[in-house]
């Protein structure tokens, strides 16, 4: 026990310490964005052109941002939010306009990525990376061919799937089934999907949105429904996977780049979405991370071998719709998956 | 209390209020409060949190919790008091080494080390490849991902938890005591039946207790091994933090559920404890 008082002196020696490297420093903006999506060699070349410092925090979902952001406990220059995300935060009141005339490469993201449903006026979000979630096949051990989730949730592939680990996600896909849009969600909708995901979710060998990708590797599943930069991944590794955009309609997603509205340095942040809408550094950030990359430009600096990933760039460009932020019928969907995975 | 006492734990008291209590507190507060739009909450006095709680859905899931750490606990004491009884009665000169050995593993991240599960569990993994080779079985078994393998992994991280108090007790039992059995005629059997379990009782509730609380609130070993599949009550509060629902009084409310089990299971083994008379 002699030893309780010096770890109490050390742990709070260690959390003061932590206090004032937290501290900002004259020209460094704070960047609070998802685990695995900014290269690190794009930070370091920011820093070497402007000598603005970039201090990466990650998370790995949305509302672990927002829970960040709300609790004001630390204040970020530039968060990454994603399409539904960005619409909270804007009827909150909590982003900064972006000066667009600070912006001026924002010319090189693609028409039919502005003025979408959840910015509609294009005022407080910079797109960074879209992509869809879709069917992913071991085409080597599933022979038949697999169209769309129906297809994936049968009883012979009862133990052979992975699906992301993200609620409202899952419940999307029954209501595609069901010939409904994501946004849909009522109590109705909600009952009608029940009886669908009550015959899927059993069949479902493994819940897992930070690398649904590893599981398939592994050879611990021939199947899955993922991301669509995680597809491109396993495509690279090895053309027997397969990515699939379901028959039944498919989703997009948009990540963006957004200024909380208490940013301290708003500049610095503005300098950075300048930085990263350049061609040549956004094709950086496509090389590491094989989503769709909004950036028409930096597309013409692709290999034609990553232009052709069906994973990152589906055939035909389809225009699919996103998620809208759908408040607080979120706690239903929630309870919904938590009541049918407690009865499995 | 004399003064100089009060002074000496005042620490204590201060490390209690300011990283247990006040904490708890905040959590009791949020509970009874309304969900804020991106996260956060609104103060607005409701109980609609604990009738949401108290659906049996997220009963089903703190009664799954209860009885896998119940089981976790079980299955450590089991696997842990032939160890600790081993260290306790080595050498005195052995004994450090000994429980530096049980510590060892806490010099590599539990994260990692229970990353390191995945690679020996899965279907192409160590332990298959192990099994084929020497041709119990014929094709890969599915370990990952299954309730065992959480379990697995569940008493692979709580067994130092177990042995630690258990060997305080035994390295504690008082040598006469235990010739006074054997010349009282008693095997060893018998002995560690009617004199060395009871005296280290205090051990077997203390560790029961340091693996049971844990375990049950415990959420990236179910994540990791279970793959999403073997949920319990922690990755239920997780997600009312993490998930789309950002639903944060309802996740205290959840809390303040797993604390009433744990203040249940502390009252029981203060009582088991007291009944035997081993503790004040």
């Amino acid at each position: 026990m002699r030893l309780l008082p010096l770890t109490v002196v050390a742990v709070l020696a260690a959390m003061v310490s932590a206090c004032q490297t937290g501290a900002p420093k004259a020209d460094s903006i704070r960047l609070f964005a998802w685990s695995e999506y900014v290269p690190q060699s794009v930070i370091d070349g920011f820093t070497a052109e402007t000598g603005i410092e970039v201090s990466y925090e990650t998370y790995s979902s949305n509302e672990e941002m927002l829970s960040k952001l709300v609790s004001g406990a630390q204040r970020y220059d530039l968060i990454q939010p994603s399409d539904y995300t960005v619409q909270a935060l804007i009827r909150e009141d909590a982003l900064l306009p972006i000066d667009w005339a600070r912006v001026p490469n924002f010319a090189n993201i693609g028409a039919q990525y502005k003025n979408l449903p959840h910015d509609p006026e294009q005022r407080y979000s910079v797109p960074w990376m879209s992509g869809s979630v879709g069917i992913v096949v071991d085409t080597d051990k599933v022979r038949e061919p697999v169209r769309g989730y129906a297809d994936v949730f049968q009883e012979k592939h009862r133990g052979r799937i992975v699906v992301v680990d993200d609620s409202r996600e899952i419940v999307s896909w029954a209501m595609a089934t069901l010939g409904r849009g994501p946004n849909e969600v009522t109590p109705q909708i909600l009952a009608e999907v029940r009886p669908v995901l009550e015959r899927w979710l059993p069949l479902v060998k493994v819940y897992d949105s930070d690398s649904p990708k590893t599981a398939l590797l592994n050879g611990d599943v021939d199947l899955g429904i993922v991301w669509s930069g995680e597809a491109a991944i396993l495509h690279e590794e090895d053309p027997k996977f397969r990515y699939v955009l379901p028959v039944e309609g498919a989703h997009r997603f948009l990540d963006t780049l957004a200024i909380p509205k208490d940013a301290p340095n708003p500049h610095g942040a503005m300098k950075f979405l300048d930085y990263v809408l350049r061609p040549e550094v956004s094709a950086k950030i496509s090389e590491e991370f094989p989503y769709t990359n909004p950036n028409l430009e930096a597309r013409k600096l692709l290999s034609a071998e990553q232009l052709a990933n069906p994973a990152s760039y589906p055939p035909g460009d389809p225009q699919l719709v996103g998620f809208l932020d759908i408040g607080p019928a979120a706690v239903d969907i929630d309870k919904l998956i938590t009541n049918l995975k407690a009865a499995g | 209390m004399p003064a100089a006492a009060w002074l000496a734990a005042a620490p204590l008291f201060a490390w209690l209020a300011l990283f247990v209590a006040a904490p708890a507190l905040i959590i009791l507060a949020y509970s009874f409060a309304q969900r804020g739009t991106l996260g956060g909450v609104v103060w607005e006095f409701t109980i609609a949190n604990y009738a949401a709680a108290l659906d049996p859905t997220y009963l089903r899931v703190l009664l799954r919790s209860v009885v896998m750490a119940g089981a976790t606990a079980m299955l450590c004491l089991i696997a842990g008091y032939p160890v600790a009884l081993y260290m306790g009665r080595a050498p005195q000169r052995w004994r450090g080494t000994l429980l530096m050995l049980v510590m060892v593993p806490f010099w590599t991240s539990f994260l990692i080390r229970t990353y390191a599960w995945l690679t020996i569990l899965k279907s192409e993994g160590a332990l298959n490849g192990v099994l084929l080779a020497i041709g119990i079985i014929d094709a890969p078994v599915a370990m990952l991902y299954t309730p065992g393998a959480v379990l697995l992994g569940l008493v692979y991280t709580f067994l130092p938890f177990m042995i630690l108090p258990l060997y305080t007790s035994i390295e504690a039992l008082e040598e006469p005591m235990l010739e006074a059995a054997s010349d009282l005629g008693a095997g060893p059997w018998r002995t560690l039946r009617k004199v060395i379990l009871p005296l280290t009782m205090p051990g077997i509730v203390a560790g029961s207790l340091f693996v049971f609380v844990p375990a049950l609130g415990l959420f990236a070993v179910n994540d990791i091994l279970g793959g999403g599949t073997v949920d319990m009550i922690g990755n239920v509060i997780e997600n009312q933090f993490k998930g789309g629902a950002r639903n944060w009084p309802f996740g205290a409310a959840l809390s303040v559920l797993m604390m009433a089990v744990f203040g249940v299971a502390m009252a029981a083994a203060s009582r088991s404890s007291r009944l035997r008379g081993l503790s004040p």
